[in-house]
């Protein structure tokens, strides 16, 4: 009992009192006035979706992972997101190891209404089967350092990290169709989560009779006898209130915080965007040093006509990518004229064959080789699905491509039309090996 | 051998296992060996890293910076009351276990006159015994047993820092931010080597002032320092 006595964080009566005194005369102890943040510090590692906040002491880590899961069976098109928290003992004497708190449960629920029944979180567009395979988003948070108001800064690391994580792209293929094909981030470039708005938590605490502070420290929530968290976007929409226990607060002070935290929610969603914003072009910019050594192998082999072959495709799926918010009749007409473009399509890589004298073998499987051991999704079934595939395969380059032109201009369109060639002749190999498969099963 | 063979060690950086005194060539006088610091056999070995220390004429101490407390006797320290029982106070000083401050242990402390401190009372004491195993035990009156600012600490602000700020501020010549707030304002301070700082001054503004410009303080240099709290008083005037 005495080992405990001496482990647990405790304050002195001299600081409870003056922390309220201070507060009488609108000081805090640590030189803020009653209404300021403390000064907030973003940062990410170099894996997508994983963000280190930093609120003055206040330190936490999160990041975000998915997996291919069983949706619920009462609600077959939309994937999961779920919330996690750890509370390390590092980060203050009172958490302890194992099971969770009520204070980690507490934080996790608050993180959780917000993101979610807010529907922050498209939860539909990770929908990759319906009933069958959906995405599952997992949000873990790491408390590193408790200098007090856990909740707001849990909630920007959160945000920060769904705002930069992107999930594999998976396509669907084999036999009958329905058979899951992920594909590598060196193949495809993962998609990013889409997030309609951004749900801030700010977090009031109420000291004494009828003094409020935001953001509240550690000491003040020693002192503090109630606190109320408020989640809302920049738009000015509550998204979800949380008031546990405590001083009674009136309806004309909830009011006046809902007013202040709306502008402080305004404050944070513009330094999460412009922070993320930076974070993505610096992403960009790695891709692109990334992929220099692939490009190199491909300068050797000016094909004009494969060229040609990918700007039309280029043009193609530009086409595609504005039927999408057209009526249905017109969508009705234009996916017939997608299926005769993709025929005429099916023509384009088949002039282009490793067989005809177009290409040398060698030099592919060269380019093939310099790849190293990147895992190529083959498919080796069902051509008319790889070619859709190709097709939307340049989506997410053409994303690629505003960023990069933003940056350089000269050489980048030349570069990225290389990058697609290798791309391309990695797919003649499936056909190769499929033509392969059937003149065995002839003989 | 060299009769101070200790001194290539001296203000130099060590860490735990160094041998820094061989006791055996030095039979005739007697050393005094502060934290850090342990006798085995014939040598001296430290225990702790940090910078080995020396004053004339004979003791040695390792000095460094943690956010915990090891106690040493003759240590001042600010201990939060955290328990009363009916012969002592159970006070904690940041160390490994709480200590104990007897309730007799004041100048002129009788049965009678048992002082009245509640729980989360902060106190300024002196380390009287300090074994590893044991509690360390507390006193609130110096060596010739007078009350001599020690005691309980009403009011005022305090905050925790390092035991390396502590030392800083304690050090003489006077640290350069305690000069140099000192010259514009008034302000009461009380420096427990276990890296509790306690300030009082009439206006909280002066308190948190104060207090901010210590925390600040502990990374910078003594010219830094000078500059910091230059800077912080233009502010404020």
């Amino acid at each position: 009992m005495e080992q405990r006595l001496g482990n647990t964080w405790r304050m002195t009566v001299n600081e409870k009192k003056f922390i309220e005194s201070a507060l009488e005369s609108e000081l805090r102890v640590d030189g803020r006035r009653p209404f300021d943040y403390r000064t907030l510090t973003i940062k990410f590692a170099r894996e997508d979706g994983s963000s280190e906040v930093q609120l003055g002491q206040t330190h936490v880590m999160s990041f975000v992972t998915s997996q291919l899961v069983q949706p619920y069976r009462d609600r077959p098109n939309e994937g999961t997101l779920s919330v996690f928290t750890e509370f390390s003992p590092m980060a203050d004497p009172s958490f302890e190891a194992g099971r969770p708190s009520e204070s980690a449960v507490e934080l996790g629920r608050i993180i959780d209404r917000g993101l979610r029944e807010s529907r922050a979180v498209d939860t539909e567009s990770l929908c990759v089967v319906s009933g069958k395979w959906v995405w599952s988003i997992r949000l873990d948070l790491h408390i590193l350092d408790n200098g007090g108001n856990l909740v707001d800064a849990a909630n920007i690391a959160a945000l920060a990290a769904l705002l930069t994580f992107r999930r594999p792209e998976c396509t669907l293929g084999g036999d009958d169709g329905q058979e899951v094909i992920l594909h590598p981030p060196e193949v495809r470039e993962p998609l990013p989560l889409i997030i309609h708005h951004l749900p801030i938590a700010v977090t009031f605490a109420f000291i004494g009779e009828e003094l409020m502070v935001i953001d509240p420290t550690h000491h003040e929530e020693a002192v503090m006898g109630g606190r109320m968290s408020v989640t809302l976007n920049a738009n000015g929409d509550v998204c979800a209130i949380q008031k546990a226990g405590g001083h009674g607060v009136m309806q004309g002070v909830v009011m006046q915080c809902l007013r202040i935290a709306s502008v402080k929610a305004g404050d944070i969603t513009s330094k999460i965007k412009t922070v993320v914003e930076s974070y993505k072009t610096e992403r960009a910019l790695r891709m692109v040093k990334r992929h220099a050594p692939s490009n190199a192998v491909d300068v050797n082999e000016p094909d004009q006509k494969a060229k040609q072959i990918l700007e039309g495709q280029k043009l193609k799926s530009e086409e595609c990518s504005v039927s999408q918010s057209d009526d249905m009749d017109v969508e009705q007409d234009r996916i017939n004229k997608r299926s005769k473009k993709n025929r005429s399509f099916t023509g384009g890589p088949s002039s282009w064959d490793p067989y005809s004298e177009g290409v040398n073998t060698d030099e592919l499987e060269a380019t093939l080789a310099s790849r190293g051991s990147v895992a190529v999704p083959m498919n080796l079934d069902n051509l008319g699905d790889n070619i859709r595939d190709e097709t939307k395969s340049d989506e997410p380059l053409s994303d690629v491509n505003p960023v990069s032109s933003s940056t350089d201009t000269a050489g980048k369109e030349m570069s990225i039309s290389r990058e697609k060639t290798l791309q391309d002749a990695v797919k003649p190999k499936n056909k190769r090996e499929k033509k392969k498969s059937s003149k065995i099963a002839a003989v | 051998m060299d009769p101070k063979p200790s001194m290539t060690f001296i203000d130099k950086p060590v860490i735990p296992g160094d041998v820094i005194l061989d006791v055996s060539a030095m039979m005739d006088q007697t050393i005094k060996l502060g934290g850090g610091l342990q006798q085995d056999h014939d040598t001296i070995t430290v225990i702790k890293a940090g910078i080995l220390r020396f004053s004339e004429p004979n003791k040695y101490w390792i000095e460094s910076s943690h956010k915990r407390f090891i106690p040493t006797v003759g240590d001042t320290v600010l201990g939060i009351v955290v328990d009363k029982r009916a012969d002592s106070f159970f006070v904690d000083i940041k160390g490994p276990m709480v200590a104990f401050l007897p309730v007799l242990a004041f100048e002129g402390g009788t049965r009678r006159n048992i002082p009245k401190y509640e729980v989360g009372a902060l106190i300024y004491a002196r380390i009287v015994n300090a074994n590893t195993g044991m509690n360390p035990e507390l006193s609130c009156m110096d060596a010739s047993g007078k009350a001599a600012e020690f005691g309980l600490l009403k009011d005022g602000y305090m905050f925790e820092s390092s035991t390396g700020l502590s030392r800083m501020l304690l050090s003489s010549p006077t640290c350069p931010v305690l000069e140099g707030l000192g010259k514009k304002l008034a302000f009461e301070i009380a420096v427990g080597l276990n890296g509790r700082v306690w300030v009082n001054a009439e206006h909280p503004s002066s308190i948190i002032l104060v207090a901010n410009a210590i925390m600040n303080s502990e990374s910078l240099t003594p010219v830094q320092q000078k500059i910091m709290v230059e800077r912080l008083l233009d502010r404020v005037n």
